[in-house]
C-alpha cells in the first residue's frame, strides 16, 4: 500500500472507527463518574511508619509495580518472571494494535518505514502467541476454568483475532504483495471499532480502573507503613 | 417475599453501605489472571482443589456486586458469571468459603498486579453473612461474649482481677517485695496496658512478665478493670459495629485513666484492630499514642531503661510475622531488632515480613473447629519452613499465631516451642540492685538500731505462706489424682498444713467421694484413666450441692488448660502445673478458700 487513497468503503470504515472511539470515550467517562460516585474510604488511624513510608510513597510505588517484576513474589523468579514477560509482550501488542489502527488512518506513511513496520508487526505477532497461550491456559487449567467467564474467553478470542489481523494489516500497509488487498485494513478497522465499543462493557476495561486500584491500595498500605516493604 | 430471599436482600442492602471507591475498584479490577493463586497457603496445600484460589473466593462477593451494581452484570449476568441470584440455600456454602478457606492474611493482595484487595473483599463477605446470622458457631459464640461480657473469652471481671492479683503475688514471691505489683485503674498513669483474654485464661504469666518489665523500666503504668480486652472479633466476623464497640471500650478506658500511651500486648489482630481499624469503625477521635508492647520493650532497651543479657536465650530461634502486624500494620523490623537484642542465634524463615505465610490461626480460624482438618493441612508449608531453619523455638508477636503454630507443630509432630517476645525479654532481663532490694521495714516494727538486718518481705511472705503451719486447719480437701506418688505428696503437704484430706483416683470416684464428704476444695488432676479430670470437672459443676465447690486443677499437661476453660461451666478457681511447689500449693489453696469466703 504505497499511498493512502481510501476507497469509499475504507473511508466509511475509518468514520465508523472514529465514531467507535467517541463512544468509548463517552462510556469511559460515565464509568469513571460511576466509580467516583461511591464515597471515598478514609483511614483515620495514625500513620504506621511515619519516619519511613507515607501514603504517597505507597501509592507511587504501587503505580510503578507494573514495571518492577521483583516487587511481587508472583512475578519474581522462574515461572513468575516468564509470566511477567508474557504480560509485557501482550500489553505492548495491545498498544501496537491501537497505534496501528489510528496511525493507519492519519499517517499511514509512518507504518511503511521498515523499522516501524517490523516493530509493530513482530510485537503484535508475539502478543498473538501470548494470547493463544493465555487462551489455552484459561481453557485447560482447572483453576483458570473455574474463575473464567464467557467474557474472559471472548475477550481473549477477540484479541487473538485482532492481533493476527493486525500482523497481516501491518504487512498490507508495508506493501507485502501477498496481503495487498484493502480488505485486510477494512476488516482490521471494523474489528477495532467493535473492540472499542465492546471494551468498556467487558473485563478489558480493567486498564481504566488500574491506576485507581493500584494508587488506592498503595496509599492505604503505605499509610499503614507496610508498603513498600523497606528494611530498617 | 420468602424468608430466604429476605436474608439475601438484607445482604445486598448491607453491601451497598460497604461500597467505597476502593472496594468497588477491587470488585471491578480483577481480570482473573490467576496470579494470586500461588500466594495462598490454602492453594499451596490443596493443589487438587481449584476452589481454594483467592479470586474464586472473592468472586462470590463479586457476583452479588455485579448483579446489583455493574452494568454488564445486571443486564447479562451469565456473560460475566454473575450467577442466577442467591438463595438462602447458597448462604451456607458461602459461609464455608468466606470463613473456612481464607484467613484474611492478605498475602494475595500483595501479589495481585491489579491491586485488588481480596482479603478485604472476603471480610466484607463475612460481614454480610454475619449480618444475617450465617456464621460458624464458634464465631457466633465468641462475638456474643464480646458483645455481652466485654471480652471474647467471656472472662468475668472478678476472674480477671483475681488473675492480676495472683500474678502480683507471684511477682512478690519471686522478687521478695511488692513494688512490682500490677496497678489497676491508677488514674493519671502514663501508660495503660491492655491484653488478650487468652492471657488471663491460658497464659497469665505473660501478664506477670510484662509487669516485671514495666517495673524494671520504672514505668508509670496501669491495667484497667474495664476495657482491658484489646482483641476484636469484629475484625474476623466482618461486623464493623462490634469492631467499633470493642475499640471504643478500650479508648474510653484510656480517657478514664487520662493516660498518654496505650500499650497493646503481643497480639496481631488486637494490635491491628485497636491501633488501626477500630478508629475507623468507631469514628472516635484519638488523642493518645498506641503501640505494640514490642515497640515499648524495644524502646526500653534502646533508651537504657532496662538491661538485658541475650545469652540467657541461647537456643536457636526463628520468627513468624503475624499477618495483621506485618502486612496490615507495617510492623516488620521492630520485632527483629528486639530479637537481635535478646537472643544469640536467629534464623529467618524462607518467607518472612511482607511475604510471611499464615500460621493458619488467622481470621478467627481457631474458633471455627469445623474447619480444623483443612486448616491443619494448610499449615504444612509453614511447618516445612520452620523445620528448615533448624530452630528450637519459633517466636511470634501474636496470641492467635501462638495457638495456630502450636497446633501445626503438634500436628506435624515437630519438637519446636512457640514463644513470644515478652517471654524472651523477661528471661533476658537483668534487674539492678535497687530493683532487687527488699522493701524497707515498716516504721513501727523496730528502731533501726535494734534491728540488725531489715527483714525482707520475702521472709514475711514466707512467714505468711508458711505462717500456716496450720494454714489449712479445719479444711476438708479432696485430692484427685491417679498417680500414687502425687497423691502421697499432696496429701502429706495438705495434712501438714492442717487439712483433712480425702482421696480419689479417678473421675468417678472423685464425684462419689465429693458427694459423700462435701469437701471445701478439690485438687483435680486432668489426665486420668476412666473418667478424666475434664469430664469429672464438668460433672462436678453440674451436680447439685457440689457446683460451688472450689476446684484447683493440678496437672502435668498445661495444654489441657484450654480444654477445661472451654467447658460451658464456671471455670476452675485455681490452676497449677506439676511439679507443684509445696509452699505455693498451700498458699494458693488458702487463697482460693479465702476468696470464696469473702464472696460468700
Amino acid at each position: 500500500m504505497p499511498e493512502h487513497e481510501p476507497s469509499s468503503l475504507l473511508f466509511a470504515t475509518e468514520v465508523i472507527h472514529w465514531i467507535a472511539l467517541g463512544v468509548m470515550v463517552i462510556v469511559y467517562t460515565m464509568r469513571l463518574r460511576w466509580l467516583f460516585s461511591f464515597k471515598a474510604g478514609k483511614d483515620r488511624s495514625a500513620p504506621g511508619q511515619p519516619d519511613k513510608i507515607s501514603a504517597k510513597d505507597g501509592g507511587v510505588y504501587s503505580l510503578g509495580n507494573v514495571a518492577m517484576p521483583w516487587a511481587m513474589e508472583s512475578t519474581r523468579g522462574g515461572r513468575g518472571f516468564v509470566f511477567w514477560v508474557s504480560f509485557v509482550l501482550f500489553h505492548l501488542g495491545v498498544v501496537a494494535g491501537i497505534g496501528l489502527a489510528f496511525v493507519s488512518t492519519i499517517f499511514p506513511g509512518v507504518l511503511q518505514i521498515p523499522a516501524v513496520a517490523w516493530v509493530v508487526g513482530s510485537t503484535m505477532f508475539c502478543a498473538f502467541l501470548v494470547a493463544v497461550y493465555r487462551f489455552f491456559r484459561r481453557l485447560l487449567r482447572p483453576v483458570m476454568r473455574l474463575i473464567s467467564s464467557p467474557d474472559d474467553y471472548f475477550s481473549l478470542l477477540m484479541l487473538i483475532c485482532w492481533f493476527a489481523l493486525g500482523v497481516v494489516t501491518q504487512a498490507h500497509i508495508a506493501g507485502v504483495e501477498r496481503f495487498a488487498s484493502e480488505s485486510w485494513l477494512i476488516a482490521y478497522l471494523l474489528l477495532t471499532s467493535f473492540f472499542l465499543i465492546y471494551v468498556p462493557f467487558s473485563k478489558i476495561s480493567h486498564y481504566l480502573y488500574y491506576p485507581f486500584s493500584r494508587w488506592w491500595i498503595g496509599k492505604a498500605l503505605g499509610h499503614r507503613g507496610s508498603y513498600p516493604y523497606s528494611r530498617a | 417475599m420468602e424468608m430466604k430471599d429476605r436474608k439475601v436482600q438484607m445482604m445486598e442492602e448491607q453491601l451497598q453501605k460497604k461500597l467505597t471507591r476502593q472496594v468497588v475498584a477491587s470488585l471491578v479490577g480483577c481480570v482473573h489472571c490467576g496470579m494470586c493463586n500461588d500466594s495462598c497457603h490454602y492453594v499451596m496445600t490443596h493443589p487438587d482443589d481449584p476452589k481454594m484460589t483467592p479470586s474464586y473466593k472473592a468472586d462470590q462477593l463479586r457476583k452479588i456486586f455485579k448483579r446489583n451494581h455493574d452494568w454488564t452484570g445486571s443486564v447479562f449476568p451469565w456473560w460475566v458469571k454473575a450467577g442466577k441470584g442467591l438463595t438462602d440455600d447458597d448462604l451456607d456454602g458461602l459461609k464455608d468459603i468466606a470463613f473456612g478457606t481464607c484467613t484474611n492474611c492478605r498475602r494475595c493482595t500483595y501479589n495481585c498486579p491489579m491491586g485488588v484487595d481480596t482479603a478485604t473483599l472476603n471480610r466484607i463477605m463475612r460481614g454480610l453473612l454475619s449480618h444475617v446470622g450465617v456464621m460458624p458457631e464458634g464465631v457466633k459464640v465468641v462475638s456474643k461474649d464480646q458483645w455481652e461480657i466485654g471480652n471474647q473469652m467471656g472472662v468475668l471481671k472478678e476472674d480477671y482481677i483475681d488473675t492480676l492479683e495472683w500474678m502480683s503475688e507471684e511477682l512478690a514471691e519471686e522478687l521478695g517485695h511488692n513494688r512490682a505489683a500490677i496497678p489497676i485503674d491508677k488514674k493519671g498513669a502514663k501508660i495503660v496496658y491492655v491484653i488478650n483474654p487468652r492471657e488471663v485464661k491460658y497464659d497469665p504469666r505473660t501478664i506477670k512478665k510484662a509487669a516485671l518489665i514495666f517495673f524494671a523500666a520504672g514505668e508509670d503504668w496501669t491495667m484497667v478493670s474495664e476495657g482491658w480486652d484489646q482483641t476484636n472479633f469484629g475484625l474476623f466476623s466482618g461486623d464493623d459495629q462490634l469492631g467499633g464497640t470493642c475499640g471504643k471500650r478500650v479508648y474510653d478506658a484510656m480517657e478514664e485513666i487520662g493516660a498518654e500511651r496505650l500499650v497493646i500486648s503481643e497480639c496481631g489482630h488486637g494490635y491491628r484492630s485497636t491501633r488501626c481499624e477500630a478508629v475507623n469503625w468507631s469514628g472516635e477521635e484519638i488523642k493518645f499514642t498506641m503501640e505494640s508492647s514490642v515497640m515499648t520493650m524495644l524502646r526500653y532497651i534502646k533508651e537504657g531503661q532496662i538491661k538485658v543479657d541475650k545469652t540467657k536465650n541461647a537456643e536457636r530461634f526463628t520468627f513468624h510475622d503475624s499477618c495483621n502486624n506485618a502486612r496490615s500494620c507495617g510492623f516488620y523490623e521492630e520485632p527483629r531488632e528486639l530479637i537481635d537484642l535478646v537472643t544469640t542465634d536467629f534464623e529467618e524463615l524462607e518467607h518472612n515480613r511482607q511475604e510471611g505465610l499464615c500460621c493458619t490461626g488467622g481470621g478467627g480460624a481457631m474458633s471455627m473447629t469445623e474447619y480444623t482438618p483443612r486448616r491443619l493441612r494448610s499449615g504444612e508449608v509453614k511447618a516445612n519452613e520452620i523445620a528448615a531453619t533448624g530452630a528450637e523455638s519459633i517466636i511470634t508477636s501474636c496470641h492467635n499465631c501462638v495457638d495456630g503454630l502450636g497446633d501445626v507443630l503438634k500436628h506435624y509432630k515437630m519438637d519446636v516451642k512457640v514463644t513470644q517476645l515478652v517471654d524472651l525479654v523477661a528471661e533476658a532481663l537483668v534487674l539492678d540492685e535497687a530493683q532487687k532490694a527488699p522493701d524497707p521495714v515498716v516504721a513501727e516494727v523496730a528502731a533501726p538500731a535494734e534491728v540488725p538486718a531489715v527483714p525482707p518481705v520475702v521472709a514475711k511472705m514466707d512467714e505468711e505462706k508458711e505462717m500456716p503451719a496450720d494454714a489449712l486447719r479445719g479444711r476438708r480437701i479432696l485430692v484427685v489424682d491417679d498417680e500414687e506418688d502425687v497423691r502421697l505428696f499432696l496429701t502429706t503437704v495438705l495434712e501438714d498444713a492442717g487439712a483433712t484430706v480425702f482421696i480419689a483416683t479417678d473421675g468417678n470416684e472423685a464425684i462419689e467421694v465429693a458427694q459423700r464428704e462435701k469437701p471445701d476444695l478439690i485438687t483435680l488432676d486432668l489426665s486420668m484413666p476412666g473418667k478424666d479430670g475434664i469430664e469429672a470437672f464438668t460433672e462436678l459443676r453440674k451436680t447439685a450441692g457440689l457446683e460451688e465447690t472450689p476446684v484447683c486443677v493440678v496437672t502435668g499437661h498445661p495444654e489441657f488448660r484450654k480444654l477445661i476453660y472451654d467447658r460451658p461451666v464456671t471455670p476452675p478457681e485455681g490452676y497449677m502445673d506439676k511439679p507443684v511447689d509445696e509452699g505455693k500449693l498451700v498458699s494458693n489453696i488458702r487463697r482460693i478458700l479465702d476468696l470464696r469466703e469473702k464472696r460468700q
